[in-house]
């Protein structure tokens, strides 16, 4: 009651049950992972085997796993790909639902845009799947990869574009005012001042942007046709096999790349107005 | 039309501001401004907040688009005009300096637009860093100079493009007191050196009178008198203007007679003073007069020509000291000494004076 009173805030720190609560939740999400993470450098035949010593074996036979690389490869691929169109597309949305006079339906488009994060993933996994089996049918184009790069493009534009349109509702839109009052028409306005702002939220989308793509399991696995399998996807068909270590494995380099891409976007929205 | 922003020829532009009007939605936010400003004037618009003075500066800037009227700079219509195509650059209140370059890269942006060689913006640019004695911080970011150096590099920014009309939105309001009076007079010095028609954008009447040639005051959307700091301190056109400018006595009366340029006041409170009339006063009826406190005098009760009071307040400002009176009819004064070797010791609140009004220094008010 002490620290309410001084400061006029509750420390939280101070309630009863906060480091319970806390351990707890902290357990339930992490020790999972951690259990992964521990269990790749056993070295044991089975994936339920007890711990059998240290050793960095299933790492080996990953390394010769020809299908992991070239699994691997392709989902980079598709990332990349669909990163590169989702936050140009995430930013030309930011822009125009941020630096426009209001006009009719602004609301609606930002519902639209975002409605990959609500509308369930399996949702959105059939219906795909029904579009391009009917632009198949009805066309006779088969998209081969690019259905793949196409529909996640269409999930990660949301992620793209949270960041960015954040950034640009921060930003000070009296820099693009002094911008134009200095002779810059509105396309040197962007190039100068908008875009070199904006940079911090672009990259933090983008990073956001590859992460969910090259996470991606629901959509691709209905839409991926024949030898089109991604790494998440070669995983799940690793795991019908025999069992082994080796799949902790995959899943540690994965999460470190996931990892890796989510401290990047982190860095990236904290660096600021500097 | 688009190279009229290249032009560097010019020094100071005329302005002329027909008949603008401004709506947003039902709110008339600048209403029937006409202004004539002339080239290397220091004009201010000066009034309270809300009073249209920032929607007509951004109307000057061409970031809003007029109504109704016409904006001329120079004789040709801008009122349309994209804010890139207009010889105007504008001081923002917030500076707005671009975070992710350097001073130097500030101050020569305008240049780099209009597409200027490297040598001649990199020559401008030192420049415009001695002109706002700032003559080492070319190389550093904008983020680590102080509210004034930002203020002056601001500054040095706008005036690089040698506008014709340099548009300043209150642009001291975030400075220390001791800053704001030194940039007052760098401001003055700037204006006169470069020759650029300067437009002032404040709410602070210190400012506008101690900077300006001539001053627009507005309220409401219009302007209700225009003319240089002094006709405006000693010739109010009407009682907002008069109580906006500086400390102000209002006093009723009834006008007896008026001949050129004076009238005789039969005051409410019982004395009859001469004062000076505007040319557009009734010649009789019922009127207020406006007196300023540093014009009245403070002498011994029961003084021919003078008024009983008594001292409510006396506030002490070390160069002078306002005594705050009260009349026998329940109307406060202000009355303003001067601290010379003179000035009535022992002056005690609830003590009786009397207060002269010399003649012709009042003024009287239309309405």
């Amino acid at each position: 009651m002490a620290s309410f009173a001084s400061t006029g805030k509750i420390d939280i720190k101070r309630q009863t049950g906060f480091g319970f609560i806390a351990v707890a939740c902290l357990v339930a999400l992490y020790l999972p992972i951690l259990v992964v993470l521990v269990f790749s450098f056993n070295n044991a035949m089975s994936i339920g085997a007890s711990w059998q010593g240290f050793s960095l074996r299933w790492y080996v036979t990953l390394m010769k796993n020809q299908g992991f690389f070239d699994s691997a490869i392709l989902s980079i691929v598709v990332a990349v790909a669909a990163t590169v169109m989702s936050t140009i597309l995430g930013t030309m949305a930011a822009l125009a639902t941020t630096r426009v006079k209001r006009w009719r339906g602004q609301g609606a488009t930002m519902l639209i845009i975002t409605s990959p994060l609500i509308v369930p993933e399996i949702v959105s996994a059939v219906s795909l799947l029904a579009f391009f089996s009917f632009i198949a049918q009805a066309f006779g184009i088969s998209f081969g990869i690019l259905k793949i790069v196409l529909a996640h493009t269409s999930f990660c534009i949301p992620f793209a574009y949270l960041p960015i349109k954040a950034r640009l509702e921060g930003m000070d839109v009296t820099l693009e005012n002094a911008a134009a009052d200095l002779y810059a028409d509105r396309w040197k306005t962007f190039r100068y001042v908008t875009l070199p702002l904006l940079l911090p939220g672009i990259s933090s989308g983008a990073a956001l942007a590859f992460i969910v793509s090259f996470d991606d399991f629901t959509i691709t696995q209905l839409i991926a046709g024949p030898g089109e399998t991604t790494l998440p996807l070669f995983i799940w068909s690793r795991i019908r096999n025999i069992v082994t270590p080796e799949l902790n494995a995959m899943c540690t380099v994965l999460l470190l790349v996931s990892i890796a891409f989510i401290i990047l976007s982190f860095v990236l929205t904290k660096k600021k107005q500097d | 039309m688009s190279n009229i922003a290249s032009s560097q020829t010019a020094k100071g532009g005329s302005v002329s501001i027909l008949s603008v009007l401004k709506d947003f939605g039902n709110f008339r936010a600048v209403n029937d401004v006409s202004i004539e400003i002339r080239p290397n004037e220091f004009f201010t618009l000066l009034g309270p907040s809300g009073c249209g003075k920032t929607t007509l500066l951004r109307m000057l800037a061409g970031f809003e688009a007029p109504t109704d009227g016409k904006i001329l700079l120079d004789g040709s219509d801008i009122s349309m005009l994209p804010p890139n195509r207009r010889p105007i650059n504008t001081v923002f209140q917030n500076y707005a300096l671009f975070p992710h370059m350097t001073v130097a890269e500030n101050i020569g942006f305008g240049l780099k637009m209009l597409g200027k060689s490297a040598a001649e913006i990199s020559a401008t640019v030192k420049e415009m860093l001695r002109l706002v004695r700032l003559e080492d911080a070319g190389n550093r970011s904008v983020t680590q100079l102080s509210g004034g150096q930002q203020q002056r590099i601001a500054l040095a920014r706008a005036l690089a493009p040698k506008p014709k009309l340099l548009l300043l939105d209150e642009p001291l309001s975030a400075l220390d007191l001791k800053l704001r009076k030194s940039m007052q007079i760098e401001l003055k010095r700037l204006q006169q050196e470069t020759e650029i028609t300067f437009i002032f954008v404040t709410h602070d009447q210190e400012e506008a009178l101690t900077m300006s040639d001539r001053i627009a005051v507005m309220n409401g959307g219009k302007v209700l008198q225009i003319g240089s700091a002094h006709d405006i301190y000693e010739h109010p056109a009407d009682r907002f203007v008069a109580g906006f400018i500086g400390e102000t006595n209002f006093l009723e009366g009834e006008l007896t007679a008026s001949a050129g340029g004076a009238g005789t006041v039969n005051l409410r409170c019982g004395v009859t003073v001469e004062a000076l009339t505007a040319k557009s006063v009734a010649s009789s009826g019922s009127v207020t007069i406006v007196v300023r406190p540093e014009q009245l005098e403070m002498v011994d009760p029961g003084s021919p020509q003078s008024v009983d009071a008594t001292v409510e307040q006396i506030v002490y400002f070390g160069t002078d000291r306002h005594v705050h009176a009260r009349l026998g009819d329940g109307t406060a004064l202000t009355i303003r000494q001067q601290n010379r070797p003179g000035m009535r010791e022992g002056l005690a609140e609830g003590q009786k004076i009397g207060v002269a009004i010399p003649p012709r220094v009042a003024q009287i008010l239309k309405d």
